[in-house]
């Protein structure tokens, strides 16, 4: 049947494009595996053929994935209803600008922008992995293989394999066999399809077009050192592969870093949790790879040196893309929806996520322990004073960190094998995450810092092999400098917590130690520069974040109303236009306003004029300082959303957020409106009004009038009543009400006196000659309007910002200074 | 020994401790009468807001009090010293971190899960088809 109006030639291309993608990665595995299977003598003999087969299938895989994308943004551009992925994200009113959020939004959208970044790496590799091409982009097509296959959207029998985000509504499997799927013009009937759901209004801002595409490129220069390592392993190239891998994993831990850093920022920006990380496991998950990463990265460096000793790097490389993977299945398979708040939606496609998660798990680990007692070992063992020693200490200590977070995270999984519904039911209850999950982790996260940090800042001066004695007196100064000015802040923050403390020392330390390296060892060299920038800017993120969320500061403390059981807490309660103390500030909430999604309020800050202590502050000289905007998003689809509003210093962020409010427009919540008291008058008659005033009818003056010449009947008219109000104290307020009447229909208005809290109506002329109808009401005396605000400050936060573009500087000029080598290399 | 294999020895004796602090450090899904039993012990219950009685919020001291019903139809009083969430009304289920008292149970947290986040919201709605003519 044809369908009007319906793309359905689109959607076919759209799924043609998918199975295009996965048959050529498909055949992709195919041709570069022949490689693998042929003996020695083959090998060289085929070795071209079988290139340039391969390459070719990797063409067709990649038009199809970039035909894929191409359709789906055709198909949101056009604002195509009928296809469920357009309806389901986006919409009419939606600014275009967010067309890429909406692209992204869902998760066959997200699973295409992870396979796309993969495609662009692949060909990377193609162009400079020379002899590494066969095994890399063999395992690479099939990583495709599994994403692609996410997004085919078929049926075999009963079992659904991948989402399509070119599937059309009526096809949906809750749709199928409906009355309005035979209507040959259901789009023109159906008036819910002429526009979409839209995009989520929590994600319709600039983080939600950039953190994504960052995130998944992290994500996804994670898989290439995890490609080298086993190609390095099948071709018995032991150690080798650390060359080619290492640049890549330099890219991968500074676009990953980024990315999870990205959306600390974003939480922080956009989102009341009360700071940039709250060890939500959806943020945990992606830091986790991030750390193996970082730790594979250094065994690498060792391996590179030692030309042996590969096993504990292999493994590391290995668990870091099989962290992703692990990663990817904990956000998407709805597992973690009682602990998150913003994991994925289930689509259904978990025997899919945890097949694609076991074959490699299974697969790699398998070649690791086949090959294992080949691994070239150590031919001496490593002094106590040499850089790789402590290196693999730092390393181990990485992967300690990952491990705990990533048991903590894994509650959930855990609780479907050994819950009381689980496959072994040993527990009686199902286990919940730690109630307090910020006390948990820095329990146990701050001494592996601690361990890694001092590391790092004394790692740069030790050498490979050993270090000589003397050159331990190089860290000297700057472990001077650091006690001195960690004794100071420590002193000055009143940070005695003794973890603290300890973490700001070695923080301090890291920075001056590789500040001291920059300048006096590298002098500024920028292609090898990398490593004590990325230790700089990784110890200036600890220091950052260890005094902005250890002196984090609620200001907003209630003093005034204190329940008996329980403690002040952090909501101040702010009635409108009241100006309130609340220390270093006064504060005044002014007005609010509908715009858009949000209801904004208006909060100004006050400060004191030369005060400086509470007492001071008593008769205070207010002086407006700044004025913030938080807001509450009405958000229909996930719940209404308090988004923060920070006032930035150079030295501490003041940060406040909504807590409560009434959302009721401002007019209607304040007080409400008593009784109409109705008074019949004529000019000159006056009246008593609320035992408080005398209402006073002056004159009415005719402003308008027309006369129906054949029925004589009034047309139009327009009056307007004159009228004083006096008030007890002799004061007079002149007021004058409209009224108008059009045939028979008459107009009337309410007139409101704001400051006298009454409005008045006049209802037309009355039946008695020459009286006038007139309505009156007076406002309750309620309780005024009111919020409830949360404020905090951050102070020297932006130490923690500093340290994250710092850190992925050093991390990319480590990169440069690889790929720089290599390019000079080729030149001789 | 060598000493790498001293310090695998090591790491995999702390990640057994981090193992093991970690399981201390979880708490468990209870109810109500669990809850009551390991007093004063923090846990977590998942439960619905009873609307049928009265849910009171005083601004000014930020104090929510209600009724909530746990999974085996006990009911208990909540006192939860934060300002309340919006929409507390329609949440369909709500996940309470606190611990049980004499009086009442205390929340120190409270997730809400709101039912048409995803569901009916998401619903075509063919309601609104235009008067079919065969």
């Amino acid at each position: 049947m044809d369908y009007i109006g319906e793309h359905s030639l689109i959607s076919f291309l759209g799924r043609a494009s998918v199975a295009l993608s996965f048959a050529g990665a498909l055949a992709t595995v195919f041709f570069y595996s022949l490689y693998f299977f042929s003996s020695s003598e083959k090998k060289r003999y085929n070795h071209s053929g079988i290139k340039s087969a391969g390459r070719l299938s990797f063409a067709f895989h990649s038009i199809g994935v970039l035909g894929t994308i191409g359709i789906l943004f055709t198909a949101l551009f056009n604002h195509w209803f009928e296809f469920d992925y357009v309806w389901r994200h986006s919409s009419m009113e939606m600014p275009m600008k967010y067309i890429a959020s909406c692209f992204w939004e869902g998760q066959e959208g997200s699973f295409l922008l992870w396979t796309t970044w993969h495609v662009i790496l692949g060909w990377v590799l193609v162009g400079t992995a020379k002899k590494w091409e066969f095994g890399t982009l063999m395992l690479l097509a099939m990583v495709q293989v599994f994403l692609t296959s996410l997004l085919l959207g078929i049926y075999i029998g009963d079992l659904k394999i991948g989402s399509s985000p070119f599937i059309l509504i009526r096809e949906l499997p809750e749709n199928i066999g409906l009355p309005w799927t035979e209507l040959r013009d259901y789009l023109i009937r159906l008036p819910s399809l002429r526009n979409g759901q839209g995009l989520n209004p929590l994600l319709q801002n600039y983080w939600m077009v950039i953190h994504p595409p960052t995130l998944f490129l992290g994500f996804a220069s994670v898989t290439i050192p995890f490609l080298f390592a086993l190609t390095g392993i099948l071709e018995k190239k032991y150690y080798e592969w650390v060359i080619p891998a290492l640049p890549w994993t330099f890219f991968g831990i500074s676009i990953l870093g980024t990315g999870v850093l990205m959306g600390g920022a974003w939480a922080y920006e956009a989102l009341s949790f009360g700071g940039f990380w709250a060890w939500d496991p959806v943020e945990n998950s992606s830091l986790v790879p991030w750390l193996t990463l970082v730790a594979a990265g250094h065994l690498m460096m060792i391996v590179k040196h030692k030309k042996s000793a590969p096993a504990s790097a292999l493994f590391l490389t290995i668990l870091s893309f099989l962290l992703v993977l692990y990663s990817t299945f904990l956000t998407r398979s709805g597992i973690l929806g009682e602990t998150s708040v913003h994991a994925f939606v289930d689509l259904g496609l978990n025997g899919q996520l945890i097949t694609f998660l076991g074959f490699f798990s299974i697969g790699s680990i398998f070649i690791y322990l086949f090959h294992w007692k080949n691994f070239p070992k150590s031919p001496s063992e490593e002094a106590f004073s040499s850089r790789e020693f402590w290196m693999f200490i730092g390393s181990m200590t990485l992967l300690i960190s990952a491990a705990q977070i990533t048991f903590s995270t894994s509650i959930p999984v855990l609780n479907k094998f050994i819950g009381p519904e689980g496959i072994l039911p040993i527990l009686v209850n199902p286990m919940a995450p730690p109630a307090d999950a910020a006390k948990h982790f820095n329990s146990l996260q701050i001494p592996l810092a601690l361990v890694i940090t001092s590391l790092l800042a004394i790692g740069p001066f030790l050498r490979w092999k050993e270090t000589p004695n003397a050159l331990f007196n190089r860290i000297l100064p700057s472990f001077i400098i650091s006690i001195i000015i960690s004794a100071l802040c420590i002193w000055g923050l009143e940070l005695f917590n003794p973890l603290y403390a300890a973490l700001l020392f070695v923080s301090i330390f890291g920075v001056f130690s590789n500040a001291d390296y920059w300048i006096r060892i590298v002098r500024g060299r920028w292609t090898t520069s990398g490593m004590a920038l990325a230790h700089l800017g990784f110890s200036l993120v600890l220091v950052g974040a260890l005094i902005s969320n250890g002196k984090k500061e609620a200001i907003s403390t209630n003093a005034t109303y204190i329940h008996e059981d329980f403690p002040s807490n952090e909501n101040i309660l702010l009635p409108l236009n009241d100006t309130v103390s609340m220390y270093p500030y006064y504060v005044a909430w002014r007005n609010e306003r509908t715009e858009g999604h949000n209801r904004v309020f208006d909060v100004d800050f006050y400060e004191t004029e030369g005060a400086s202590t509470w007492d001071d502050f008593k008769r205070p000289e207010l002086k407006p300082a700044f004025t913030l905007n938080p807001f509450i998003q009405i958000n229909a689809r996930m719940g209404n959303v308090r988004e923060p509003s920070t006032k930035h210093f150079w030295n501490r962020d003041v940060y406040t957020y909504i807590s409560y409010a009434d959302l009721r427009p401002l007019n209607e919540k304040n007080g409400d409106w008593s009784e109409p008291m109705e008074a019949v008058l004529e000019s000159g008659e006056e009246v008593f009004l609320f035992n408080e005033y005398l209402l006073y009818c002056d004159t009415l003056n005719v402003q308008n009038a027309s006369i129906n010449q054949n029925s004589g009947e009034i047309e139009h008219l327009d009056l307007e009543l004159d009228l004083i109000l006096k008030s007890m104290n002799g004061g007079e307020t002149n007021l004058t009400l409209p009224y108008h009447l059009d045939g028979n229909e008459a107009q009337t208005s309410e007139i409101e006196l704001e400051e006298k809290g009454l409005k008045f109506r006049f209802d037309g002329v009355a039946t008695a000659e020459g009286k006038f109808n007139i309505t009156a009401w007076e406002k309750n005396n309620g309780d005024p309007p009111f919020v409830l605000l949360q404020a905090f400050i951050f102070p020297y936060i932006n130490l923690l910002w500093l340290g994250s573009i710092l850190m992925g500087m050093g991390t990319l000029l480590a990169v440069w200074k690889r790929v720089y080598r290599a390019i000079n290399e080729n030149k001789k | 020994m060598k000493k790498t294999q001293i310090v695998l020895l090591l790491v995999i004796s702390i990640m057994i401790g981090a193992l093991l602090v970690t399981l201390e450090d979880a708490s468990v899904y209870a109810t109500f009468e669990i809850a009551d039993r390991q007093k004063p012990e923090t846990v977590t219950v998942v439960a619905k807001v009873d609307l049928a009685s009265p849910i009171n919020f005083d601004p000014k001291t930020t104090l929510l009090t209600f009724n909530a019903i746990d999974k085996d139809g006990d009911s208990r009083s909540v006192v939860y010293n934060q300002p309340k969430p919006s929409d507390f009304e329609r949440s369909e289920e709500i996940t309470l971190t606190g611990h049980s008292t004499d009086l009442n149970f205390v929340a120190t947290e409270i997730l809400m899960k709101c039912p048409s986040k995803y569901t009916d919201d998401n619903e075509l709605d063919t309601t609104g088809i235009y008067s079919v003519n065969f």
